[in-house]
């Protein structure tokens, strides 16, 4: 994989503790310039800590414990709050699943957009106004110049998100990190959106990291995929790879669980069984054991580390050479 | 217009005739008379028995102010709704409690539908005791077959909704609309905040229940891969009218208006060799407000087929040789 060659980012055995657990455990993965990594899995997998983690943006209840994470040759971990700031925004931007979180409530979409640009960009308060009606534009927000002297209460909640999105992309930044930047939106808008990130990577090679778990968005906009549960990367592997050829028993299961486009009407989907553990309730094994058809004693007492399937593809389960069961199952 | 017949002749739990809803106009907020919203438009729409309706549109078009109409929550200015031979427009409040066991409604969110302080078994209970169907040990045992019948166990029923999962709460919330057997169950966007699996289950329940029950849905959702899996016939909504209308397999192999091919091109795949080959037709702008809705056909600003006819004339819902409806000048 190229990526592994010339990363850009680097995510290097990252553990992340919340009250004595590891709600995050030993993930590594690099996306390279140009790149989509999507992170997927259900809620509570710990998508959201490790976006944040990245941006130094961990909250207060969680500490990284073990790992690092490198942009190019700097250890963003070892940075100073002041320097990480200075990194966000110019390097790297986040965009949060909830925008109401992140604008400032008493302050004009119009300044927000613009001061995020001017704080990288020594321009004038004017030319900053224009790259953020610009930036309105390309996010597809309509009457754009009386949008700027707006107040986020004003806008729906489809729009903040947008705003949300002009504030993130204003600076061109090397490294994106977007947590579920579309599941507010409406299917037209997210095509919008996503359109103008292959544009971003297309154009200026950022690289971008999109936690989603629309598996629609991954097919659409994704070059490499890591399958999160509980904490863990159960899979990870080039996208056509997953998709065509999934080698962990989740996530050929959540692939099976989304209506296809061949599929028989009001016919049984595949379903999971049972909830993603909580952080109280890992065991020593496998975490996914207790919801695995395939699982022996073997997955309950020792944990799977990440196989190599080769040509970039991972796997962390102790049984890969009985997927076929699962498509049984599955079909 | 001519009198609908009772259902027991035309077979129809839901007949809904040129139907309006407007918000605003006079009083309005702080006495100032605001714009009128017009929010459904000269809708027409028969369901049968057993039936699943989807119907699917951008936020804002009108989806949950049409269901809000149906179930008496919301009064139309004009037009005629029939549950089952029923008329809900202009019914007294008894004759609507009466009406309400025949149709039942469940939202996107089960958490604001439940009440905290209720067990689940009294949530689920409480229609059958309000309409005196049931109590004492009677309405022990209705109570624990609905649970069964939702995939729950008859002790769930002294947990309270906090002691559930968020897919588990929504099968509560079935439970409880399906206790007074309904024949119309309205899904406003049922399985939305549900991730993939659990909605997979979701998706299962409701297709058992209405084999076994025999109950028709009307199912509102943005998801057409959900649609496509779980419906008999689509209707398509656009700023408060229906510009398509066709049954599933004539709708998804033979889409005819430009809003709706637009809407199907915006749905990512979860196939990416799918996906990526897929023509996109992709939508500017977005959709206009309700209360400034433009003239002759409403989506003739963000059209790429429209031509001088469409911002004059408002084309009619007409059918087509493969049966479909469609209100398209040139479609
Ligand atoms: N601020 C917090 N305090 C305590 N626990 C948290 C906090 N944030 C996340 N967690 C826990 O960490 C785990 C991972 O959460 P998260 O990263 O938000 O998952 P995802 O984004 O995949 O849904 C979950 O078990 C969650 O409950
Ligand atoms: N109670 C209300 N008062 C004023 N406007 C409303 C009210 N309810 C809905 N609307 C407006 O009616 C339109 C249709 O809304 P809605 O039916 O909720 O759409 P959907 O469910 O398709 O997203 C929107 O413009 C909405 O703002
Ligand atoms: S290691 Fe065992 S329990 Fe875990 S995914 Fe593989 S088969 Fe299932
Ligand atoms: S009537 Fe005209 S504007 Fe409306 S959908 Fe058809 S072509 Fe487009
Ligand atoms: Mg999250
Ligand atoms: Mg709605």
């Amino acid at each position: 994989m190229d990526a592994a060659a010339n990363p850009l980012l680097s995510v290097d055995r990252l553990t992340i503790d919340i009250g004595g657990a590891n709600v995050v455990d030993d993930i590594s993965f690099t996306v390279a310039p140009g790149k989509v990594m999507a992170l997927v899995g259900e809620s509570g997998c710990g998508k959201s800590l490790t976006s944040y983690a990245m941006l130094g943006l961990l909250p207060p209840a969680a500490t990284r414990t073990a790992g690092r994470i490198m942009l190019e040759n700097t250890d963003l971990a070892a940075l100073s709050e002041r320097q990480f700031r200075k990194a966000r925004g110019k390097d790297m931007s986040i965009i949060f699943q909830e925008p109401s979180a992140s604008l400032d409530p008493l302050t004009t979409v119009g300044s927000q957009i613009a001061e995020a640009y001017r704080v990288h960009h020594g321009v004038s308060k004017a030319d900053a106004y224009e790259k953020a009606r610009q930036m309105l534009v390309d996010v597809g927000i309509p009457d754009p110049t009386r949008r700027l002297d707006q107040y986020p209460f004003e806008l729906s909640g489809g729009m903040c998100q947008r705003i949300m999105i002009s504030i993130a992309l204003i600076c061109g930044p090397r490294v994106l990190v977007a947590d579920e930047p579309t599941t507010a939106l409406d299917v037209t808008i997210q095509a919008q959106i996503l359109d103008l990130m292959k544009k971003l990577v297309a154009d200026r090679g950022t690289a971008i990291v999109l936690i989603t778990h629309d598996m629609g968005v991954v097919a659409d906009i994704a070059d490499d995929v890591a399958v999160m549960y509980a904490g863990r990367i159960a899979e990870i592997a080039p996208v056509h790879d997953l998709f065509r050829q999934p080698k962990h028993p989740y996530t050929a299961l959540l692939l099976a669980s989304v209506p296809k486009l061949d599929d028989a009407p009001k016919t049984d989907l595949a379903t999971i069984e049972g909830t993603v553990p909580t952080p109280n309730e890992f065991g020593v094994g496998c975490r996914f054991t207790e919801r695995c058809p395939l699982a022996t004693e073997k997955c309950r007492t020792e944990q799977p580390p990440l196989f190599d399937c080769g040509a970039g593809h991972r796997s962390a389960c102790w049984h890969i050479d009985r997927m076929a069961e699962i498509r049984e199952v599955a079909a | 217009m001519s009198e609908p017949m009772k259902s027991s002749k035309t077979g129809h739990v839901l007949e809904i005739r040129d139907v309006a809803v407007h918000f605003g106009g006079r009083g309005g907020l702080l006495g100032k008379s605001g714009p009128v919203v017009k929010a459904v438009n000269g809708v027409d729409l028969d369901i049968a028995r057993g039936e699943t309706v989807a119907l699917v549109g951008e936020s804002g078009c009108g989806k949950s102010t049409l269901s809000n109409a149906i179930v008496g929550l919301q009064a139309p200015i004009s037009g005629s709704v029939r549950i089952s031979g029923d008329e809900v427009v202009g019914a007294s409040r008894r004759e609507l409690n009466d009406i309400r066991r025949k149709v039942q409604m469940i939202f996107q969110d089960p958490a604001l539908s439940l009440d905290p302080r209720s067990t689940v078994g009294a949530t689920i209970g409480e229609p059958l005791i309000v309409r005196g169907v049931a109590k004492g040990k009677a309405l022990k045992e209705r109570v624990a077959t609905l649970l069964q019948q939702v995939g729950l166990r008859p002790e769930h029923a002294d947990r309270y909704p906090h002691q559930f999962s968020g897919g588990q709460r929504q099968r509560v919330v079935i439970a409880r609309a399906l206790a007074l057997e309904p024949d119309l169950l309205i899904c406003d966007e049922p399985v939305s905040a549900l991730d993939v699996s659990v909605r997979a289950q979701i998706l299962n329940l409701l297709v058992a229940l209405q084999k076994r029950t025999g109950v028709s849905y009307l199912f509102v959702s943005h998801d057409l891969g959900v649609v496509r899996h779980i419906c008999d016939r689509v209707v398509v909504m656009y700023l408060g009218r229906f510009v398509e209308m066709a049954d599933r397999d004539t709708f998804f192999a033979n889409p005819k208006h430009p809003y709706t091919k637009a809407l199907m091109s915006a749905v990512p795949e979860a196939d990416p060799e799918v996906q990526r080959a897929k023509q996109r037709f992709i939508l500017s702008g977005e959709l206009p407000s309700p209360s400034n809705i433009p003239s002759g056909c409403a989506f003739h600003t963000r059209c790429p087929l429209a031509t001088e006819i469409c911002s004059r004339e408002r084309p009619e819902l007409t059918p087509r040789a493969d049966g479909a409806r469609v209100a398209c000048h040139h479609a």
